[in-house]
């Protein structure tokens, strides 16, 4: 799981579903939840939260042009590679942070991915959970 | 229900002193949660009349057991109380109906059928404890604790000797007594996913007193997610298979199968008691 401090920048809602903008350690993020301000008393402009992605959620992008509709987009360079059969697993540096993704090895070994690659990761709004710093 | 007391207690290792303050709507399901030594026993203890406070206050169904400032002390005989036991406690010579009928303040019989038709002990009604398994015995407790009429229910870890099976089937059978009696009813339990199955609200007590207090969901999962799919349950086992771990978690009758992250997964042991999250955009739901 990665779990990213942030804190929230931007909410616009429907009767029960909210977009909302965060900034964080890794740059600004999106997230959709099934929640409004009034469901979720932490779901507030200026409040500190963690953002919570599955690795496997997050797919990564090189040498990427054109459109794309995914809203979370961050650049990052390959730190560690961890090769399975099935399954990759990567560790990405963003500026201070790292983040972690679970790839196909197939798609690792077609796009070549090395330890120095400069890559984007990205991430649904969907996949991102939100959690209340307990502390804050 | 309005408890607030002190009782300072004397033991070999010190003196323990109890000082609570828990107030709930009658009606309610609430559970006491804490270490063994915390005072959870003591305090159904002074509830049922056992044990007098040094000072305080105690009201039950809007009728007051207790107040040190007026000199009321309701003694154990005059409290409506239903009080189970870990250990059942049943007369041994008695058999199943006559455990029940004694509980109860005159002999009322087409109530004491309801009794044993509740909690489906009319084929067993003439044996005696010793042929009962623990999950029966723990029926026929339940039943007398009822056979009283009480205004509150007071079970000490009442499903704690029991199998998982066992306990289930037993919490449902609890469930069914709320629902059918509406009874004001303090369960003293370790159990983590009983405290979410049977009940509303949770003090958690520590040292004499309460520390926390609130929804079973408020304090067990510290801290809130926006997840709409939760559940808690127990880990069964963790696999790793290559670059990522499996991790097995009982909920329920179900064992689910979560992905996790080998940093998921550190400090996580077998029997541990979690939260499976995901979010409301993940699940399909299939028609059966």
């Amino acid at each position: 799981m990665n779990k990213i401090a942030g804190k929230i920048k931007y909410i616009e809602s429907s009767d029960s579903i909210s977009l909302l903008e965060i900034d964080t350690e890794i740059g600004g993020m999106c997230a959709v939840v099934v929640e409004t301000s009034e469901t979720a008393g932490y779901l507030k402009i200026g409040r500190e939260v963690y953002v919570l992605f599955k690795e496997i959620e997050v797919s990564i992008g090189k040498n990427i042009s054109g459109m794309l509709s995914m809203r979370n987009k961050i650049p990052c360079t390959v730190k560690e590679i961890k090769k399975g059969k099935v399954l990759t697993r990567l560790i990405l540096k963003c500026r201070s942070k790292t983040i972690k993704s679970v790839i196909t090895t197939k798609s690792a070994n077609e796009m070549n991915v090395n330890v120095g690659d400069e890559v984007i990761a990205f991430i649904k709004t969907n996949e991102i959970t939100l959690m209340e710093k307990s502390d804050g | 229900m309005k408890i607030k007391i002190k009782k300072i207690l004397k033991g070999k290792k010190g003196n323990f002193s109890l000082d609570i303050n828990i107030s709930t709507k009658d009606n309610t399901v609430i559970t006491i949660f804490g270490k063994s030594g915390s005072g959870k026993t003591t305090l159904l203890r002074a509830i049922a009349g056992l044990l007098q406070p040094d000072k305080g206050y105690i009201e039950v169904d809007g009728k007051v057991w207790f107040d040190s400032s007026k000199n009321i002390n309701l003694p154990p005989q005059k409290r409506k109380v239903g009080f189970v036991f870990q250990d059942y406690a049943l007369f041994p010579n008695m058999t199943v109906e006559e455990n029940i009928a004694f509980g109860m303040e005159k002999k009322d019989t087409s109530f004491l059928e309801y009794l044993l038709e509740l909690v489906s002990l009319e084929e067993l009604r003439d044996r005696k404890p010793h042929t009962l398994s623990g999950g029966q015995k723990q029926r026929v407790a339940l039943a007398r604790a009822l056979a009283r009429k009480p205004d509150i229910l007071l079970l000490d870890e009442p499903l704690s000797a029991l199998d998982y099976e066992t306990r289930k089937g037993l919490q449902d059978e609890l469930l069914k007594i709320h629902r059918e009696f509406g009874l004001t009813t303090v369960i003293v339990s370790h159990d983590f996913s009983e405290v979410f199955r049977l009940s509303e609200f949770v003090f958690v007590i520590d040292k004499g007193k309460v520390i926390k207090k609130g929804k079973p969901e408020e304090i067990f999962i510290q801290e809130r997610i926006s997840g709409k799919v939760k559940f808690s349950g127990t880990v069964l086992s963790i696999e790793e298979d290559e670059t990522v771990f499996i991790v097995s978690v009982l909920i329920g009758n179900n064992v689910v199968k979560v992905i996790a992250d080998p940093e998921e997964v550190e400090g996580l042991k077998k029997g541990d008691n979690v939260i499976v999250a995901t979010k409301a955009f993940s699940p399909f739901i299939l028609k059966v």
